[in-house]
């Protein structure tokens, strides 16, 4: 899970995942290891999430972090363009650093959505399968990680 | 003008070989430089060159082929092979940065274990524990060094995570039976990963590059990690891991490297190619605890190992603990007879289960076995005195009384027949006899001691028995009288008859009657030893 600093990736798996670490891991060593079983057809699939801490102007993202990785959760808060941008940045980046991945697009804070910045016609633009989430009230989460889980499995 | 066609010969094969030219020529000339290209051996390996490298590359890129692989492989062995023989020095050179930092880290280990061993044998080299770990070492004829290993390090490994490296992603995971008490193993899979994480941070953060993070230590537990191209093992001790654990993790890591090389590389979160690499991960689950408690019924054999020399080395200590009080005692004795006057000790010894005591004694010394106390046993000394006459003074006044006591007793007065008179011939011995009474007096006073003088008359067989009483007594107190007139002190004058004890005289002759007609001295009252 990659995204700008304050996107709420943190909070948007908190609800959803099995952990077993504290969340001051993410400021301490940067990263923050859950888990997550989704059922894909007749498989279970475990997804185990790397949760990055937020890239900002002071902190880069770890690219040693993302070796490895089958696939990733770009996350931006639609209420600020920034994290978005922030977003394409990123996913540019790792695509260059590691290849095509599966990944899929998270457009966080549904709940606020008349307060959205980004535009439907930028999010378009990419082509990428995005899913607008609520981690305030746990919307739309259970099905990007299953589309994610889909994705892998392809 | 005729054209080069009119000139040729003709022949029923031109028209033919013109329509052949007409119709091929172009591709006859490709179809002929195509066969040179193949005839030619050059031309070809030249072909093969422009592409070799990209067909290698795509064919690689095929992880489920390893046809190319089994083919290069013979060829890179002899290669290399043929490389080390003609130009080892070479080789030598490209290995150095890997070669030379592996050995460094062995010896780095080496080494390390070496002090960790030093320091727990100092530690434990005067102790009971040691001393039983060297007879163990005696008995079974391993080396000490060994048997501190064996029995000092307390450690349990607890769960061995194999891990993918690459992707961070759990391979195998086997843990111990958890002990009573033990911590609850967490998820394995994100425990995995988050080590691979740590390892990420702190190779990025601290360490640089080329380091790998090799242990972790959080309270009594320790997180010893091994280092494999594709593949990282882990394992969670509880207590003091000996160095050698590394090397075991490491060689693990090694064999299981080998043997599951392809699918490490084509891993993709299919774990089952690695459910056979179990058993080598439990071996990995080692452990030294405390000794086992002895069986109970070893109890007979325990008793006798243990019980036997105990009560021996009881019996011992007891008889040495005996010695030295025996000891002890006669050695203050022998003190004590050194300090009593008219004792010199010349020797002094243990002889078998008697104490020996050599020297010299005066006679008028204390006797030795009255100074004997109750604690010491009579039989248990054997003494050898050799006479000396001390210059104590006490003891020389001694000796100058019993002389004039002897020299008195000597004397006598004599008498005529029927008389109790003092014959005049006899009164010159008056006063030298008084005066060795007045000597014999002062002398006795001098230690202390009081004497009393009896004066006894005799008489011969003549005369009646009741005549001869009186006549005797009436002697012996003519002397006292005689005596106390010369200045010996009355009181210690007694005149007594004849003794009726005493053998009555039966001389016939005239001579020897005049030898029983007398008044003789006995000294009484004396008080021997007194101060």
């Amino acid at each position: 899970m990659v995204g700008q600093f304050g996107v709420g990736k943190t909070s948007l798996v908190r609800r959803f995942v099995d952990s077993i670490f504290d969340e001051r891991y993410l400021s301490t060593i940067g990263v923050k290891i859950d888990r997550k079983d989704v059922t894909v057809g007749s498989a279970t699939v475990t997804l185990m999430l790397w949760d990055l801490a937020g890239e900002d102007d002071l902190a880069q993202l770890k690219v040693s972090h993302l070796r490895g990785a089958s696939g990733y959760i770009l996350v931006a808060d639609g209420c600020r363009a920034t994290s978005f941008d922030k977003a394409v940045e990123l996913q540019q980046r790792i695509a260059d650093q590691l290849g095509p991945l599966p990944f899929v697009l998270v457009l966080n804070k549904s709940d606020l959505r008349d307060r959205w910045e980004v535009r439907a016609a930028a999010i378009a633009e990419q082509g990428w399968p995005t899913f607008e989430t609520s981690a305030k009230a746990g919307s739309g989460v259970n099905e990007m990680f299953l589309a994610l889980a889909g994705k892998l499995m392809e | 003008m005729p054209t080069d066609a009119d000139q040729r010969p003709s022949s029923p094969e031109e028209p033919l070989a013109e329509l052949r030219a007409i119709l091929l020529g172009p591709d006859r000339a490709a179809w002929e430089s195509m066969r040179q290209r193949l005839d030619n051996p050059s031309r070809r390996a030249e072909d093969v060159a422009g592409v070799l490298a990209e067909a290698v590359r795509l064919r690689s890129r095929v992880h489920s082929d390893v046809k190319l692989r089994r083919a290069l492989q013979p060829l890179l062995e002899e290669a290399l092979q043929l490389s080390v023989q003609s130009n080892p020095r070479m080789l030598a050179d490209a290995l150095f940065p890997i070669f030379g930092k592996a050995i460094r880290k062995a010896i780095t280990s080496e080494l390390d274990g070496m002090l960790q061993s030093l320091s727990q044998t100092l530690e434990q080299s005067f102790s009971w524990r040691s001393l039983r770990w060297r007879w163990e070492s005696f008995s079974t004829r391993k080396p000490y060094a060994e048997i501190v290993v064996l029995r000092s390090l307390l450690y349990r490994v607890e769960q061995v995570f194999l891990i993918h490296r690459n992707t961070g992603l759990l391979l195998q995971h086997v843990a111990a039976p958890a002990p009573e008490g033990a911590a609850e193993t967490k998820d394995p899979e994100m425990v995995s990963g988050m080590l691979t994480a740590i390892q990420d941070f702190v190779r990025d953060s601290v360490s640089g590059a080329d380091s790998n993070l090799e242990t972790v230590r959080m309270g009594d537990i320790e997180v010893v990690l091994a280092y494999g191209p594709d593949a990282i093992l882990a394992g969670f001790v509880r207590g003091v891991a000996p160095r050698k654990l590394s090397r075991v993790f490491q060689d693990v890591l090694d064999s299981i490297e080998r043997k599951k090389a392809e699918a490490l590389h084509t891993f993709s979160g299919d774990t089952s190619p690695f459910d056979s690499c179990r058993p080598q991960l439990q071996a990995c689950l080692l452990g030294q605890g405390k000794l086992e408690k002895p069986k109970s019924g070893s109890w007979g054999a325990r008793a006798l190992l243990f019980g036997l020399p105990s009560l021996l080395l009881l019996a011992l200590l007891g008889w040495w603990i005996y010695s030295a009080s025996m000891q002890r005692r006669w050695t203050d004795f022998a003190h004590r007879l050194e300090g009593e006057p008219g004792i010199l000790l010349t020797h002094t010894e243990n002889r078998g289960s008697k104490f020996y005591i050599a020297g010299l004694r005066d006679p008028l010394a204390a006797d030795p076995v009255s100074l004997l106390p109750a604690s010491l046993p009579r039989d248990k000394v054997e003494f050898h005195w050799e006479d000396y006459h001390s210059l104590v003074p006490r003891f020389v006044a001694q000796r100058r009384l019993t002389e004039l006591q002897d020299q008195l007793q000597k004397r006598a007065f004599r008498f005529a027949t029927g008389s109790a008179a003092i014959p005049p011939e006899q009164r010159f011995l008056l006063e030298d006899v008084g005066s060795q009474i007045i000597s014999l007096i002062q002398a006795a006073t001098a230690l202390g001691q009081t004497v009393q003088i009896e004066v006894r008359g005799n008489h011969d067989p003549v005369g009646t028995e009741q005549f001869n009483a009186v006549l005797s007594r009436s002697r012996a107190e003519n002397v006292r009288a005689a005596l106390v007139t010369l200045g010996v002190p009355a009181a210690r004058l007694i005149a007594l008859p004849e003794d009726l004890d005493k053998e009555t005289c039966s001389a016939v002759r005239e001579e020897e009657r005049m030898f029983c007609r007398s008044a003789s001295f006995r000294v009484t009252g004396r008080v021997i030893g007194a101060q």
